[in-house]
């Protein structure tokens, strides 16, 4: 497979219509995105752009109404239920601004779980969750609960379990919407150092601050891309 | 491996939050232990087949009347001729219960006995723990008997060599033969089986031997012959009863023969009672059922957002499923566990509670196959409810689940939920309308005047064996026991009478009345039967109306009288009874009339009554009945010491006050009351319980709602209002459907209840008000916690 | 006029505090329309709930007109919001099972406002509002901005002199956004005083004045 000459993500008229009753709301209106390998992309825009519908469909969690998705090569836009979920944990390594770590699971357990659903064996996974552990910094709380940690200390328990798995792209929305100003800054650290050793980033933001950490940054407004600029990747 | 993983996790989540699970195991444990315990003992009394080989084939021969049928109504020629004509049946044996005073082996003990003819164990296929049974081959020898493995147990150490060894029943010398194990109790649990002198068992009053057709006073049971069915022999007995009918008019006119299943005969009259609570158990699973179908539905809607997270990180539907299956696994078994516990408490419960005239009282042990259906109901519900979201979860709506915790497309599972507990209210209405029908009906029934005083008042049964005492003998011993206990202060107010009332004894006679024509079988007119010293009216507060008591001078060779009571004088018309006479075989003088009391039930009316001088008429089975504010021990003391010095070989049985025997006779309502009212007090409970997790869950769904509106200016009372209205209407429509269905279904248990309506508005209004006040207490808790809502809190969860 | 002095709002973390907001001082004269800005976890939304009287856990002075709100009761804090303030949230928080009349009649019959007196209200507010023929729709057969424009006819039907609004476009197209914003103005205009969230420029462009948050302090006015 030639990385270069074939992005790893293609979109082409990813397009998202929700129906009520007596209205259609168009949340994505045709988007056309590539996203190369190794590549640090910001989504940006308004509240209400469409930005979190976009990275829910390249998460594979929700279907386009339209268009096609290539991911790796393949068609993804319209894979089964099963099919989504097998792909998702081994392509898609997710950040949500509110961490979602589960209450009743360690740290530990946390990051190693989307490695169980993967089937991977015990010795492996527990190499594995604990470098990913390591890597942002949170060996030492393994054995906790998520209620035992702060904000900016559950985030990264959410990237390391989001990376434990190495997946083909991590997907961060809002990341630091959740923290102050200088956890979330610690978490966008993080971030640029896992893209500095090769990880593929697509982080979705109304910050224009931290777009600008970002290779480069796409612009929604009403379901479109209205602008695409190269960021100072700082 | 993911086995055990998932079992530790689902262990961990319900320690740490033990709530849920202690109350979902509590539910699977009430619905499966409750409904195995009251099934167990339904299936016992009236499912399971008797103890003997081809029980299905064993009937019991039943005499047919004007009036019905009467199991235990064969004369001894009646009993003959069916026996010699009746060739679809084999084995046909006449027994009859009979207290049997045991010496010989240390200390006279009385024991429950049964007299029956050579063929019984035949009949029955009975094989012996040791020695041997008596058979057809043993006819008319007489001095024979087989005991129980109990008594085995009790007076002979269970020694081997018991088998032969000679013991005195009622003063006769007697052989056991054999011992049968326990599970042989037929017509009772007796200790003995003695074997009749004769062709027939002995009468217990005169009669005209083997020829006689006047007197009935046994029950007979057989075998169907090989071939033959049950409509065979009741054809045949039919056909014999009629020719009978035709050759002796004075006995037998209008009157025939029959069989039923001997299984059928025991429980015909617990049968309504047993199924009522079939009912009660079954709604109680159903409540059950709909609680833990709530409870898991609620788990798994509060639990969406944490799938929604376990379906982005990677997880196949499949092994969300399997996840919430173990879980589900974990509470059935741990439910499951905690409900045999209960039920096998709750079957040991019932058995102690249970009146001890319940037939079949013994057959009733655990039914594993009931536990295990009741287990795998509940379960089967709580594994789909709670796969509910992985269901739900086909829908492309992972997206929407991460973002608000779940709080979307929840009304269609809302609406389901509700109709459970709406369904749960209902049942347990009817459940709580039926134990308060059967309550007040048991206190009315405890209310009834019997006519009769019932405090400070002692009773002993007093029989004396016939094989000793001859009829002057009887006579004369009962008359020196009442003259002795005069001299004691305890007993010095005693009297004697047969039969004790409200012990079912049934004794009665039919008679004609002088001066008006006998109309004979089966027309005519029916009397109970009373033999009593003079004392008995004065001793147990009956009240003389017209003419004299009866007299320490209404002896043996002087006229014989009788005295009847208000309910018979009417039969008289306007005419005075006293002075008339009435013919019961002879003709006997009407001296006197007293009050009416009741003799067979409380709930029965007074029935014509006829009352004998004992010195005229005596039977060896006179009971005693002392007007003391002695203790029972001290009149026990006061009897056995006058029994021993005029018969040391007598033994005197318990000493019972006439309280407890009235209260024994009404164990059986007292029984279904009892059951009724726990398990009313379940289904209410559980049907809170819905009700709580509901509204509690309803609220917590709904603290965005409950937000805006406080935000919107609402005062926090009007938010909780909010909360019990919602909760209160649903309610309001379980007890509406539970009123509809009890009206509906009150005409089933009528034959239950006494002197109270099906359908008393009074109980229907009371009880529902009572439900929809416990409703509004389970609301009170969630309408608290929705009135303490923080807006900023609720409206920042976007 | 809405003054603020020295308003804290902090929570205990283990043995650290946590400022959400920090020396707030604002004057907001009445008639203004004010939007509140600045980036994610700032204390912009906390600020608003402060203004609005749903959160009583700060300290600091606050004073409403002539009213010390700092001072009040729960139970008066309450009679005082009922009689000034109206709400408009981001996800319009209309209730999904009352149709849209229900919803605007909802604020009234909190009030103890009559029901002939309520008819009309409701009436006068879905004309204003342009909506009179979605009066017995359910808020599910809306879109968006119509669901956005109910929950403003429900923040205003009781006349209250301030309406706060929590980043009231940000569920909507630009469009639909625009709008709104345009309807804000006109109450404005008739004297109502605003305060909303926003992340928006565009938005706060068409207010009189920005206040920024960082971290819980005031960084700029103007």
């Amino acid at each position: 497979m030639n990385a270069s000459a074939q992005p790893l993500i293609r979109l082409d008229g990813i397009k998202k219509v929700f129906y009520t009753d007596e209205v259609e709301t168009h949340a994505l209106a045709g988007i056309h995105l590539e996203i190369a390998q190794g590549e640090y992309i910001a989504i940006a825009g308004p509240s209400g752009c469409g930005k979190s519908t976009l990275l829910a469909i390249l998460g594979l969690l929700d279907t386009p109404t339209d268009g096609t998705y290539m991911l790796n090569g393949h068609q993804v836009a319209n894979l089964s239920l099963s099919e989504r979920a097998r792909v998702r944990n081994r392509e898609i390594g997710f950040i949500f601004q509110s961490f979602n770590l589960i209450g009743d699971l360690t740290v530990f357990e946390n990051v190693e779980l989307p490695l169980i659903y993967r089937g991977m064996k015990a010795a492996e996974r527990r190499e594995r969750a604990n470098a990913a552990l390591e890597r942002v910094g949170m060996a030492h709380r393994s054995k906790h609960l998520p209620s035992q940690l702060s904000g900016g200390q559950q985030q990264r328990v959410a990237v390391a379990r989001a990376v434990a798995g190495q997946p083909s792209i991590l997907l961060a929305d809002e990341p630091t919407g959740n923290l102050d100003s200088k956890n979330g800054e610690a978490v966008m650290d993080l971030l640029r150092e896992l893209h500095r050793a090769g990880a593929t980033i697509c982080m979705v933001t109304h910050d224009p601050r931290y777009a600008a950490h970002a290779d480069r940054s796409v612009h929604l407004f009403d379901g479109r891309v209205v602008e695409e600029n190269v960021g100072a990747g700082v | 491996m993911g086995i055990f993983r998932e079992l530790r996790y689902a262990l961990r989540s319900y320690l740490r939050a033990p709530g849920f699970a202690a109350v979902a195991v509590l539910t699977l444990a009430l619905g499966i232990g409750g409904a195995t315990a009251i099934f167990s003992v339904v299936d016992g009394i009236l499912l399971r087949p008797l103890p003997y080989p081809e029980a299905s084939r064993l009937v019991k021969l039943g005499r047919t009347t004007a009036t019905g049928s009467m199991d235990g109504a064969f004369s001894a020629a009646d009993f003959l001729d069916v026996r010699r004509e009746g060739t679809s049946l084999v084995h046909v044996a006449g027994y009859r219960e009979d207290i049997s005073d045991l010496t010989g082996v240390g200390e006279p003990v009385r024991v429950p006995g049964v007299q029956t003819t050579a063929g019984f164990f035949d009949a029955l296929g009975v094989t012996p723990l040791a020695g041997r049974v008596y058979t057809a081959a043993d006819e008319a020898r007489g001095g024979m008997a087989v005991i129980s493995e109990g008594l085995w147990d009790r007076q002979f150490g269970r020694r081997s060599d018991v088998v032969g060894s000679q013991i005195r029943v009622n003063g006769i010398p007697t052989t056991i033969v054999g011992v049968v194990s326990a599970s042989v109790r037929h017509p009772i649990k007796a200790d003995l089986w003695n074997l009749a002198p004769g062709a027939v068992p002995t009468s217990p009053i005169p009669s005209g031997g083997l020829a006689d057709r006047e007197v009935q006073y046994f029950a007979a049971l057989a075998r169907l012959a090989t071939g033959a069915t049950m409509g065979d022999a009741n054809a045949q007995l039919q056909a014999i009863g009629e020719r009978l009918g035709q050759q002796f008019p004075e006995t037998n006119r209008g009157e025939s023969f029959h069989v039923r299943p001997l299984a059928a005969t025991l429980v015909t009259d617990v049968r309504a009672g047993l199924l009522l609570l079939l009912g009660a158990v079954a709604c109680v699973l159903l409540i059950a059922c709909a609680n833990v179908a709530g409870l898991m539905l609620a788990r798994g809607l509060a639990r969406r957002r944490e799938l929604a997270v376990r379906a982005a990180i990677g997880a196949s539907r499949w092994q969300i499923a399997r996840q919430l299956m173990v879980e589900g696994l974990v509470l059935a078994a741990a439910g499951g566990a905690a409900g045999l516990i209960l039920a096998s408490w709750g079957v040991d419960l019932l058995v102690a509670l249970a009146p001890q005239n319940l037939p079949r009282l013994g057959d009733i042990q655990l039914d594993w196959r009931v536990a295990g259906v009741a287990s795998l109901a509940t379960t089967a519900v709580g594994l789909l409810a709670g796969l509910a979201p992985v269901v739900q979860s086909s829908r492309p709506q992972v997206n929407e689940d991460l973002k608000d915790g779940g709080r979307t497309g929840t009304s269609i599972r809302t609406r389901f939920r509700s109709g459970l507990v709406v369904a749960e209210v209902a049942l347990a209405l009817i459940l709580m309308i039926g134990a308060g029908l059967m309550a007040t009906s048991l206190a009315r029934l405890r209310a009834v005047d019997p006519g009769f005083h019932t405090t400070s008042m002692a009773a002993v049964d007093l029989p004396v064996p016939q094989s000793r005492y001859d009829g002057p003998a009887q006579g004369r011993f009962y008359s020196e026991v009442l003259g002795r206990l005069q001299d004691s202060p305890v007993t010095a107010r005693s009297a004697l009478v047969f039969p004790l009332p409200l012990r079912g004894s049934g004794a009665s006679a039919a008679f004609d009345i002088e001066g008006r024509p006998s109309t004979g079988r089966p027309a005519q007119p029916i009397a109970e039967l009373n033999i009593v010293s003079p004392d008995f009216f004065q001793t147990m507060g009956l009240r003389l109306v017209r003419g004299r008591g009866l007299a320490s001078t209404d002896v043996e060779g002087r006229p014989p009288v009788v005295i009847i009571n208000e309910r018979l004088a009417r039969e008289f018309g306007s005419e005075d009874p006293v002075g008339r006479r009435i013919n019961l075989g002879d003709w006997i003088t009407v001296v006197g009339v007293v009050s009416d009391a009741r003799r067979e039930s409380l709930a029965a009316a007074p029935q014509p009554a006829l009352y004998l001088p004992y010195q005229q008429f005596v039977l060896p089975y006179m009971s005693l009945v002392v007007r003391t504010d002695a203790s029972e021990a001290a009149v026990a003391s006061a009897v056995k010491s006058v029994v021993r010095e005029l018969d040391p070989d007598l033994p005197v049985e318990t000493v019972r006050t006439i309280d407890q025997i009235v209260e024994a006779s009404t164990d059986q309502p007292r029984f279904r009351t009892t059951i009724l009212l726990a398990f009313s007090f379940l289904a209410v409970l559980l049907a809170a319980v819905g009700v709580y997790g509901l509204m509690s869950f309803s609220v917590s769904q709904r603290t965005s709602e409950m937000g805006v509106r406080l935000a919107l200016g609402a005062s926090p009372g009007q938010v909780g209002r909010l909360v019990l209205r919602q909760g209160l209407a649903l309610a309001g429509l379980g007890v509406a459907l539970g009123l509809a269905a009890a009206a509906g279904g009150g005409r089933l248990v009528a034959s239950l209840l006494f002197d109270t309506s099906a359908t008393d508005p009074a109980i229907y209004a009371g009880l529902a008000a009572l439900l929809l006040t416990v409703a509004a207490l389970a609301c009170y808790v969630p309408a608290r916690r929705a009135m303490r809502v923080d807006p900023m809190r609720a409206l920042r969860a976007d | 006029m809405l003054k603020l002095r020295n308003i804290e709002k902090s929570f205990r973390h283990g043995l650290s505090q946590t400022f959400v907001l920090r020396r707030v001082n604002v004057d907001i004269p009445d008639g203004q329309f004010v939007s509140i800005m600045g980036p994610s976890g700032a204390g912009k939304s906390t600020l608003l709930h402060i203004l609005g009287m749903h959160d009583s856990a700060w300290t600091g002075e606050y004073w409403l007109g002539e009213e010390p709100v700092h001072q009040l009761s729960a139970k008066d804090r309450m009679r005082l919001q009922k009689q000034h303030v109206g709400f408009v949230f981001q996800s319009y928080h209309l209730l999904d099972n009352l149709t849209v009349y229900e919803n605007i009649d909802l604020p009234l019959s909190y009030r103890d406002v009559k029901k002939t007196e309520r008819q009309g209200m409701v009436a006068d507010i879905l004309d204003r509002f342009n909506i009179v023929g979605k009066k017995d729709l359910y808020p599910n057969q809306l879109s968006g901005g119509q669901q956005q424009l109910v929950a403003i006819a429900r923040a205003v039907v009781a006349r209250p002199t301030i309406i706060l609004a929590d980043e009231p476009t940000g569920n909507l197209h630009s469009d639909q956004g625009r709008e709104i914003m345009e309807l804000f103005k006109r109450l404005n205009e008739g004297g109502t005083t605003i305060v909303q969230v926003t992340h928006s420029e565009t938005n706060a462009a068409f207010g009189d004045r920005v206040i920024k948050l960082k971290d819980g302090w005031v960084v700029d006015e103007n």
